[in-house]
C-alpha cells in the first residue's frame, strides 16, 4: 500500500504539472457552468417541466470532467508511458506495471471528482442550485458513467499502437462526445436527426442516466444502462485483449 | 563459485529470422561478464530473454536460480537492470523519479548517496529532460543501483558519457565489483570492457563465436588488445 501511495504523490503531482489536464478537465466545466448560471440564471426550463435550466444542465456538466480524463488523461498517459518503455521497465522491478496504470486510474477519478465537486459548489452557493431526485442514485451513476468511460479511454489506449495514433484518435472521440453528448450543449436544442445520431455516443445515454437520476425524473433507464454496462464490459474484455505492454 | 546467472541453449526467433542461436552462457557470483557483438548482433533480445521480458522457443534461464518469468517480484527484488535508452515520464524531476523507483524496492538503497557518489546531488530538483545526454545515461546506471542488487544487467552502460563521466561510473562499478556484485553488461567500448569485464561473450547473428577471459582471448588472437581481437574474432567468423 505505501508503495501505491507513493506512486500516487509523484505520478500526481506530474499530473498536476500539466495544464492541460487541469484546464479541460476542471476550469472548462466550472466556466460553462457559470457561464450558463449567468445567461439564463433561475430561468424555468422551456418545457415549463418544474426545474430551472441550472438543474437540467447539472448532470451534463459534471461529465465534462470524466470527458477529459477518460478520452484525453488516461489514454494519452498510457500510450506515452509505453511509447517510454517506462511500463516495461516496471516488469524488471518487484512492482506489476498494472500498478502504474490504477495509480493513474485513481488521479484522473479524483480529478473528474474534483471537477464535479467545484461544479457542484458553484452552482449551489451562486445559482441555488438543488438536487431534485435522490442523492445516492445520482452518485451511483455517476460513477458508473465514470468506470464505464473510463474502460473506452482505457480500449483507445489499447487499440493505439503510438502516441501519434493516439492523440489523433483521442482527438476524434473527444471532441464530438463534448460536443455531441450534452456535456456542454444542452441536447434538447439538438435538431432531431441530429439527436438520433448523438444517442448513439454512449455518453449521451450516460448524461440521460445522470439528468434523469438528479432530476428525480420517471422516465425509462434501461437503454442508458444496457448501454453504459455494456461500454463497460466490452471495454474491459477488448482492453485485456489487446493491451500491449509495449 | 555458484552459477549467477545460467543461460542453456536459448533460442529466439522473430518469424523466420533467428534472432539468439542456442545460446549458453554462465556467468558466476561476483564476476564481471561482457556481452559483446556488433549493433543488431542480438544482444538486447538476449538480455530481454534473461531478465524474462521476452519469451524464447526453448532453451533454460535462471538467475539467482529463479525463473525470472515465474519468481519476477522476489527475484527483481535482488536484481538491478538498465534497460537501453530508458527514457523518463515528461516533466519528472531527479529526485521524484529516485523516489518513486526506491519505493518499489523492499530495502532500497539510499539514492541521496548515489546522486553524491555519481555527481548528480545538486540536479535533484532539476527535470530529468533538462539533463544532458551523459547525465540522463548515469542517471539511468544509477536506478539500476537503488535496489542494491546482487546482479546487475547493464545494456550499453556508457554510451554518450564523456570521458570524466565514464571513469566515475566505472569507479562506482569497480567498488561494488569489489563487494561482490555481479555484473552483466553489453558495451561497444573494448577499453571499457578490457577496465571493467573477466570474460566476455563474442556473439554474432545471435550466435555465440567465443567465449572466454580477457587475457585468454588476447592471447589465442595475433594482437596485443581486445579492440583487435575482437575485431580478429568476427573477421574470422565472416571468413567462415
Amino acid at each position: 500500500m505505501k508503495k501505491f501511495f507513493t506512486l500516487l504523490k509523484i505520478e500526481g503531482k506530474l499530473s498536476l504539472r500539466c495544464v492541460d489536464s487541469i484546464f479541460f478537465g476542471i476550469c472548462m466545466p466550472v466556466g460553462i457552468m457559470i457561464l450558463i448560471g449567468l445567461i439564463v440564471g433561475q430561468n424555468p426550463a422551456p418545457n415549463d417541466a418544474g426545474y430551472t435550466l441550472i438543474q437540467s444542465s447539472f448532470g451534463a456538466l459534471i461529465t465534462v470532467g470524466i470527458c477529459a480524463t477518460a478520452f484525453m488523461g488516461i489514454p494519452l498517459t498510457i500510450a506515452d508511458y509505453r511509447d517510454k518503455k517506462i511500463l516495461k521497465h516496471f516488469f524488471v522491478t518487484p512492482v506489476s506495471p498494472t500498478m502504474l496504470l490504477w495509480v493513474h486510474a485513481v488521479i484522473n477519478m479524483l480529478l473528474s471528482i474534483v471537477s464535479a465537486l467545484l461544479i457542484y459548489t458553484v452552482a449551489r452557493i451562486f445559482f441555488g442550485y438543488e438536487i431534485i431526485g435522490g442523492k445516492l442514485s445520482f452518485i451511483g451513476s455517476y460513477l458508473l458513467v465514470m468506470v464505464s468511460m473510463y474502460s473506452l479511454g482505457l480500449l483507445i489506449a489499447s487499440l493505439c499502437r503510438t502516441v501519434k495514433t493516439a492523440n489523433v484518435v483521442c482527438s476524434i472521440v473527444y471532441f464530438p462526445m463534448l460536443f455531441l453528448s450534452g456535456a456542454t450543449i444542452p441536447f434538447e436544442i439538438f435538431p432531431q436527426p441530429l439527436q438520433s445520431l448523438a444517442s448513439f455516443l454512449p455518453l449521451t445515454q450516460g448524461i440521460a442516466l445522470l439528468k434523469s437520476t438528479s432530476l428525480g425524473l420517471e422516465t425509462s433507464l434501461l437503454i442508458p444502462l444496457i448501454v453504459l454496462i455494456g461500454s463497460l464490459v466490452i471495454g474491459i474484455i477488448l482492453s485485456i485483449r489487446f493491451f500491449r505492454w509495449e | 563459485m555458484e552459477d549467477c546467472i545460467k543461460v542453456k541453449n536459448l533460442n529466439k526467433s522473430y518469424g523466420n529470422r533467428v534472432v539468439v542461436n542456442n545460446l549458453s552462457l554462465t556467468v558466476k557470483k561476483g564476476e564481471v561478464f561482457g556481452l559483446l557483438g556488433p549493433n543488431g548482433a542480438g544482444k538486447s533480445t538476449t538480455i530481454d530473454c534473461i531478465l524474462g521480458l521476452k519469451s524464447f522457443e526453448n532453451g533454460s534461464v535462471r538467475v539467482l536460480g529463479m525463473n525470472p518469468h515465474t519468481d519476477r517480484k522476489r527475484l527483481f527484488e535482488r536484481v538491478g537492470v538498465q534497460l537501453q535508452s530508458s527514457s523518463y515520464q515528461g516533466n519528472i524531476r531527479v529526485g521524484e523519479v529516485c523516489e518513486e523507483i526506491a519505493a518499489l524496492y523492499q530495502s532500497p538503497a539510499d539514492f541521496r548517496d548515489l546522486l553524491v557518489q555519481f555527481k548528480l546531488d545538486h540536479y535533484v530538483k532539476q527535470p530529468v529532460a533538462k539533463l544532458s545526454g551523459g547525465e540522463k545515461q548515469k542517471l539511468s546506471v544509477l536506478l539500476a543501483l537503488i535496489p542494491q542488487p546482487e546482479v546487475l544487467f547493464l545494456d550499453e552502460l556508457t554510451t554518450g558519457l564523456d570521458t570524466v563521466a565514464r571513469r566515475e561510473v566505472w569507479q562506482v562499478l569497480t567498488a561494488l565489483k569489489e563487494n561482490g556484485l555481479t555484473l552483466f553488461l553489453t558495451s561497444h567500448y573494448m577499453d571499457e570492457v578490457e577496465v571493467l569485464c573477466d570474460r566476455v561473450c563474442i556473439i554474432n547473428r545471435g550466435k555465440a563465436l567465443v567465449t572466454d577471459t580477457v587475457p585468454e582471448l588476447i592471447l589465442k588472437s595475433p594482437y596485443k588488445r581486445l579492440e583487435e581481437a575482437y575485431l580478429w574474432v568476427m573477421k574470422e567468423e565472416i571468413a567462415i
